[in-house]
């Protein structure tokens, strides 16, 4: 596409020809209040928000429903469109319950940014009047609805209906009754990626059961990352709280956008995969028959070990290690003679990819493998494992009749020794996707004591052995 | 006055049975329709300057040529929703001459290109959905449809599809996108003129009346159909009268002839000798007139247009002077809010909210601000949404209050006294 010069109250931007005025008007830092355009659902045209003014044409237009054209000058902020703006916005609101103390979108609601934007006067409807509808329904897959606060946008309607093609989603009803329900109670399930109708819903009618009513938004920060979920590694934000006295905890995961790799979207799974690595979920201190020991006692124990059982030893890595961990575990068996498989059993799961995002690899970096020189040989690892007297397992979730010790995020139910290493969320790394795709990602989680990532843990037990 | 062009065959009993119609020259039009060009019936329905009848009086011959020639199947939809207060005209089709409707549909599908034909008939007309098929039936019996009309080698399919009882499914792209088994939502509207598109193959929406018309034309030609009417509304349509009229029912005359003259000359005047207040002139969607503006009125797309209403359908709704015009608006108003199909927040929001104001104001709670948020909602209905629902129901406020408004206040000073 050419691109074509316009004017955006006296600015000067360049822009495809043809492409959406409203996109390009987002994009380039403008301000324009719009509910139902959404880059990755496409123009509905229903809200009326995103009026803009536009030199030649009588009347205000639609910023969604416009196509850039070479010369285009448009106003966002003149008195006029301010009015046009304000009226509908009015309109908007007159039967929105504005119940925003105890509504858990507050802080991050498009219809309070553009309330406080443009609108800000008395109401002109008498509350009685105004239409009710039911506050609190389970439309499934943790996702709650308040049917009084949804500005039928149709957004996810349309995710359902054109994205995922279930169309669990419905508006039923006309008029000022329309509301957004399920063919049968609780029938959203939207193939396991529903719960991104709670991000698109720009209002506080669609919120997440698993969310709601936890923490303000205001209190919490968003820090970028990779869900380590599948082989995908969609691009998230981990929602979290750095408490002043206490562990930094994860509420929740949101997408981030990454066009390469998962667009706009996360599956229901690897939203709610943050439970695994937050408060109390992973493993903090080493233990050892049962009861918890200190570091020092751990890494005594553990060098005792690998000297009683001489030349028999092999090591497990998991696939999910970040190429970081990788490398270093690699160099470390390497130093050490140390026999070093990336096998995992159980990490493919056939019923778990689709034809969307999800993929049956179930590991975050298993295209590093290959690159690092780590063996996928199941056969002999198979042979290495019966031979073995002591398998040293880093996060490995393969079934060993040997004597182990783990290295591991999540407690495991054992009297085997282990010992604790840092989830991602807690350390930088890099992971290599199903596509091979490089991937980074930074430690966003900060513990008042801090478990060490494999790599470090390795270096300081490295010259012992 | 009367003339007869769609409702030639209306009193001629048993004429939705084809053999009656047969003997009263029903599907004569074929025979010359099928020697013709099919562009060339274009041709000539563009020279007689028919105008869609459903209420926008859109040139019929232009809106045919937007129909792309490349891409098949292509479809011919004929509306038959009806469900504006105050309109029923298509219906009197429907029941007395089903079989001109569907001569018609072929002659109009033949000048397209168009393989199949749908009529989406409102779902409340029951029984004339029940008539049409029956004639459908007796079509197909005697080949004027299906494979090879007539030894003409023109395939012709044709479908009755009721609707499920909502006013929107009128506007042709509600229609269409109910017709693919959708919520009945306007479509946006293209930034140039386009054909509708019916599972993204284009189609043409045209009322039932509008199809019924053509078979004339084609027969006896563009001037003969010009004869009638004025320069830019030309023909005849069936002009409605109901409310306060001593002889309510359905009219065929030509375009231009004075309202008042219809109202009371073939209407027999206002029921029971009382004097008119208002007149809606062309279906519910229309702005009222007032009894002086009756009187300068001629039944025409121009003239009404210049008094800042409209010919609409040509369903005309007649006042006494005892009518209430507060109550009568807010009839109106609360099928609007009934029928808004909740798309666009200014006509989703706004009808509701007015329709609330005026049940204020009737309730005797209202006062100058009732009027002027009235004012105000009706404004940002106007101009701002994807269909013309809302800004005509934005006219018919405008109207009411304006030329009405010391009624209005009347209802103000009764809760004070
Ligand atoms: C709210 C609304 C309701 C309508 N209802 C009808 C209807 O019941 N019948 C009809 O023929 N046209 C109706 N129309 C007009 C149609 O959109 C369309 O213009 C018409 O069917 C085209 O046919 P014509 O060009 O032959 O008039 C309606 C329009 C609107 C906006
Ligand atoms: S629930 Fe949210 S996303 Fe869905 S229509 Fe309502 S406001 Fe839009
Ligand atoms: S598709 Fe895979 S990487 Fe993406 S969110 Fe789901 S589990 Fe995580
Ligand atoms: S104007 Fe009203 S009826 Fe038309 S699309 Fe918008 S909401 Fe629906
Ligand atoms: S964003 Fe343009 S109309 Fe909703």
């Amino acid at each position: 596409m050419n691109n074509v010069t316009i004017t955006v109250n006296a600015q000067t931007l360049s822009a495809p020809e043809g492409s959406i005025l409203l996109q390009v008007l987002l994009d380039n830092g403008v301000s324009v209040p719009h509910f139902c355009y959404h880059e990755a659902l496409g123009v509905d045209g229903n809200c009326r928000m995103c009026m803009v003014e536009i030199e030649g044409q009588k009347r205000p237009q639609i910023a969604c429903n416009t196509r850039v054209k070479e010369g285009m000058s448009i106003r966002t902020l003149s008195d006029s469109i301010m009015a046009v703006k304000r009226s509908i916005l009015e309109l908007e609101l007159i039967n929105h319950p504005v119940d925003c103390p105890i509504c858990d979108q507050a802080g991050e609601c498009s219809l309070q940014n553009y309330y406080m934007e443009v609108g800000l006067y008395e109401s002109r409807i008498d509350r009685a009047d105004k239409v009710r509808k039911a506050k609190k329904v389970d439309l499934g897959s943790h996702v709650i609805l308040d049917q009084e606060r949804c500005v039928l946008c149709a957004r996810c309607t349309r995710f359902t209906e054109n994205i995922i093609g279930t169309g669990d989603l419905v508006i039923a009803n006309r008029g000022n009754h329309a509301c957004v329900t399920t063919f049968e109670p609780q029938g959203l399930k939207a193939d396991g990626y529903a719960m991104n109708v709670v991000d698109l819903c720009p209002v506080g009618a669609l919120t997440s059961g698993d969310f709601r009513f936890h923490q303000r938004v205001w209190f919490l920060k968003s820090d970028p990352s990779l869900c380590h979920g599948c082989a995908r590694g969609c691009s998230i934000f981990i929602d979290h709280y750095p408490q002043k006295y206490g562990d930094d905890l994860i509420y929740r995961y949101r997408p981030r956008v990454e066009r390469e790799v998962n667009g706009f979207f996360i599956c229901d799974e690897g939203r709610l995969s943050y439970k695994n690595h937050t408060g109390d979920a992973t493993l903090t201190t080493p233990r050892y028959s049962g009861t918890a020991i200190t570091l020092s006692e751990a890494l005594e124990l553990y060098h005792q070990k690998l000297a009683a059982s001489g030349s028999g030893v092999v090591a497990l890595a998991s696939p999910s290690l970040s190429c970081e961990n990788l490398t270093a575990l690699r160099d470390y068996c390497l130093q050490y003679a140390i026999p070093l498989f990336g096998v995992e059993r159980g990490s493919f799961d056939e019923t778990f990819g689709d034809d969307f995002l999800r993929l049956n690899d179930r590991a975050a970096n298993r295209s590093a493998l290959p690159l690092l020189g780590i063996s996928e040989d199941e056969s002999e690892m198979n042979a290495a494992l019966c031979a073995a007297s002591l398998v040293l397992n880093f996060d490995n979730q393969t079934p060993v009749s040997v004597d182990q010790i783990h290295f591991c995020v999540h407690p495991i139910d054992t009297r085997e020794l282990q010992i604790p290493i840092a989830p991602y969320t807690e350390q930088s790394g890099s992971i290599i996707n199903a596509f091979g795709k490089v991937q980074k990602f930074a430690s966003t989680i900060r513990r008042r004591h801090p478990v060490p990532p494999l790599h470090e843990l390795l270096s300081t037990i490295k010259g012992l052995a | 006055m009367i003339q007869r062009i769609v409702s030639r065959k209306f009193d001629i009993p048993d004429a939705h049975r084809i053999d009656v119609a047969l003997l009263h020259g029903g599907y004569a039009t074929l025979s010359k329709a099928f020697a013709m060009e099919p562009d060339a019936i274009t041709t000539e329905i563009e020279r007689s300057g028919l105008r869609g009848k459903g209420g926008g009086g859109a040139p019929t011959g232009k809106k045919w040529r937007l129909m792309p020639k490349t891409i098949s199947p292509s479809y011919l939809v004929v509306n038959a929703d009806e469900s504006e207060p105050g309109t029923f005209k298509d219906r009197q089709i429907l029941q007395y001459d089903p079989h001109l409707l569907i001569e018609g549909i072929i002659v109009s599908a033949y000048a397209m290109g168009a393989d199949h034909a749908y009529v989406y008939i409102r779902g409340e007309y029951k029984a004339f959905h029940d008539r049409l098929v029956e004639a459908v039936e007796e079509a197909y019996e005697r080949g004027y449809l299906g494979e090879n009309i007539r030894n003409s080698g023109f395939n012709l399919s044709l479908s009755v599809h009721r609707g499920a009882g909502a006013y929107i499914c009128g506007e042709k792209s509600a229609l269409l996108e109910s017709l693919e088994g959708k919520r009945g939502h306007p479509r946006l509207k293209p930034a140039k003129p386009e054909c509708e598109w019916y599972f993204g193959h284009p189609a043409t929406v045209n009322n039932v009346e509008t199809i019924a018309t053509v078979p004339f034309i084609v027969q006896e030609g563009f001037e003969a159909y010009r004869a009638y009417g004025t320069d830019q509304s030309p023909g005849t349509m069936l002009f409605a009268m109901s409310g306060h009229i001593s002889r309510p029912g359905v009219y065929e005359l030509p375009f231009g002839l004075r309202m008042m003259e219809v109202i009371d000359e073939l209407g027999g005047g206002v029921k029971n000798g009382k004097k008119l207040k208002a007149v809606i002139p062309g279906g519910a969607s229309t702005p009222v007139l007032t009894a002086e503006e009756a009187e300068k009125a001629t039944l025409d797309y121009e003239t009404l247009s210049a008094m800042g209403s409209g010919l609409g359908t040509g369903g005309m709704i007649i006042m006494d002077e005892e009518s209430c015009m507060v109550k009568a608006l807010h009839n109106l108003l609360s099928f609007y809010r009934h029928e808004s199909c909740g798309q666009c927040t200014p006509c989703r929001e706004g009808t509701g909210w007015v329709d609330t104001l005026i049940r204020h104001i009737l309730a005797g709670r209202g006062d100058e601000t009732h009027i002027q948020t009235l004012l105000d909602v009706s404004k940002t209905m106007n101009g701002q949404t994807i269909c013309v629902f809302a800004p005509a129901v934005s006219g018919v406020i405008n109207a009411f209050v304006k030329k009405f408004r010391p009624e209005f206040e009347h209802y103000f000073q009764r809760s004070e006294g």
